[in-house]
């Protein structure tokens, strides 16, 4: 239970801190949406690219609140926080938040490019932001710097835009399942049950891999009592 | 000294790479002694307190301590948009203190420091000065046996540092062991003890 509190506690803060950027909530919005706007022209796939431009701004968010806190980290440890409450603590505030610009970037995108399964663009592009904040605390957790892990995301993200959709490369990417959710949604056709269980595997494995490099990352030693 | 020792440094050794930072170092304090660790510039006085704190590993060595442990360091860690009762809510959060708890504590300490407590600025905002009042007082905020105070008064005007001197005479009467990293040679009066680190000489030449 206090485990939880200590959790619950960061998620505040995490929270009180980025309401406070205000430039950066601006572009948590304006990114993904400028994907899709100049996507448009190319037809129904401006939705797959709006959704998945989703990744690089909530998975951007959560790979700064990894690395811009690194000191602060290692002293809360210390101080008696474990590595899995700050891992927990910014879940527990970037998942709700990044489901709620979810919800809204879809309600925008369905509206004006109409899908074939609206409710399905909600799911895939909710899929997108839940699935990016387990990737950027793992980018966040395991290269030094806001660089490395920057390049690291716009390598991975751009990637997964970029290939082919059905090609092995694509499959391999941590938003394959999420933006066959988001294809899915354009008409009735394509898999549903395979890519959201896809995308809960991966999730789960970045997130195994987030707290192993976290806590190598912010674990501090114990030392012994003198007796 | 009759007080029990409550931090116990044995052989400690540090190298990064070829570079040995930290050689056999030994350090025991005990309860209500003000120890000021002094040295040249790459000594290791930082790394030996980070050891200290069990931030850093040593490769060699052992640290042994009588009780919790609170640990300024030289650079404040702390997160940029946050107010200081942000701060301290966090932090006091971590040892299972409450919300009023950690305020009530906090802002106590915070006033000693001449911290203005009126002040509702996030960290960013704050002077050198002032942010590292926070720092300090947030390594006290536990109420530690262990102080390990790595150049804390950095920032801090006349008066501010003449009474954190005075703070560190509270410390040793309330039975703390106390660390300053320290430059001020004019201050090692108000000390108990000197421990000098010397530099080592790879630290120059990379020689093991």
């Amino acid at each position: 239970m206090s485990g939880m509190r200590r959790a619950l506690i960061m998620a505040e803060m995490h929270g009180r801190d980025l309401m406070r950027r205000h430039v950066a909530l601006f572009l948590l919005v304006a990114l993904p949406l400028s994907f899709y706007l100049a996507s448009r022209g190319a037809g129904d796939s401006a939705i797959v690219a709006g959704g998945v431009g989703m990744a690089f701004s909530v998975s951007g968010a959560t790979l700064f609140s990894v690395l811009s806190s690194t000191e602060v980290d290692q002293r809360l440890v210390l101080g008696g926080y474990r590595p899995l409450d700050l891992l927990l603590g910014r879940l527990l505030f970037l998942g709700p938040a990044g489901l709620v610009v979810s919800a809204a970037f879809s309600t925008l995108m369905v509206t004006a490019s109409s899908p074939g399964r609206p409710w399905l663009t909600f799911v895939g592009v909710a899929a997108v932001a839940l699935q990016s904040i387990p990737f950027g605390l793992a980018v966040g957790a395991a290269v030094p710097r806001e660089l490395e892990g920057t390049l690291v995301l716009i390598g991975v993200i751009g990637m997964q835009l970029a290939v082919e959709p059905g090609s092995p490369v694509a499959k391999a990417l941590p938003f394959y399942g999420a933006a066959e959710l988001i294809s899915a949604s354009l008409d009735a056709q394509g898999r549903i049950a395979g890519p959201l269980v896809l995308t809960v595997l991966y999730g789960l494995v970045l997130m195994l891999v987030a707290r192993l490099f976290m806590t190598g990352r912010v674990d501090v030693v114990r030392h012994g009592e003198i007796r | 000294m009759g007080a029990m020792p409550q931090l116990v440094v044995s052989q400690v050794a540090k190298r990064y790479g070829r570079t040995t930072i930290l050689d056999g170092v030994d350090l025991t304090v005990h309860g209500g002694e003000v120890v000021a660790l002094t040295g040249e510039n790459g000594a290791g006085k930082s790394t030996l307190m980070r050891i200290c704190a069990g931030l850093v590993k040593a490769d060699a060595g052992e640290v042994t301590v009588g009780g919790a442990i609170g640990y300024c360091p030289q650079v404040p860690g702390l997160f940029e948009l946050l107010t200081a009762d942000d701060h301290l809510v966090m932090f006091g959060r971590g040892v299972g203190m409450g919300r009023s708890a950690s305020l009530h504590r906090g802002h106590a300490l915070l006033e000693e420091f001449g911290y203005p407590l009126r002040e509702r600025s996030v960290t960013r905002d704050l002077s050198g000065g002032t942010r590292q009042k926070l720092n300090l007082a947030l390594a006290l905020l536990t109420d530690p046996a262990v102080l390990l105070l790595d150049e804390p008064y950095q920032g801090f005007d006349r008066g501010t540092y003449v009474d954190f001197w005075d703070h560190c005479t509270t410390w040793r009467h309330s039975g703390k062991a106390v660390v300053v990293v320290t430059h001020m040679l004019a201050e090692l009066d108000r000390v108990d003890r000197v421990v000098e680190l010397p530099v080592h000489r790879s630290r120059y030449t990379g020689a093991g």
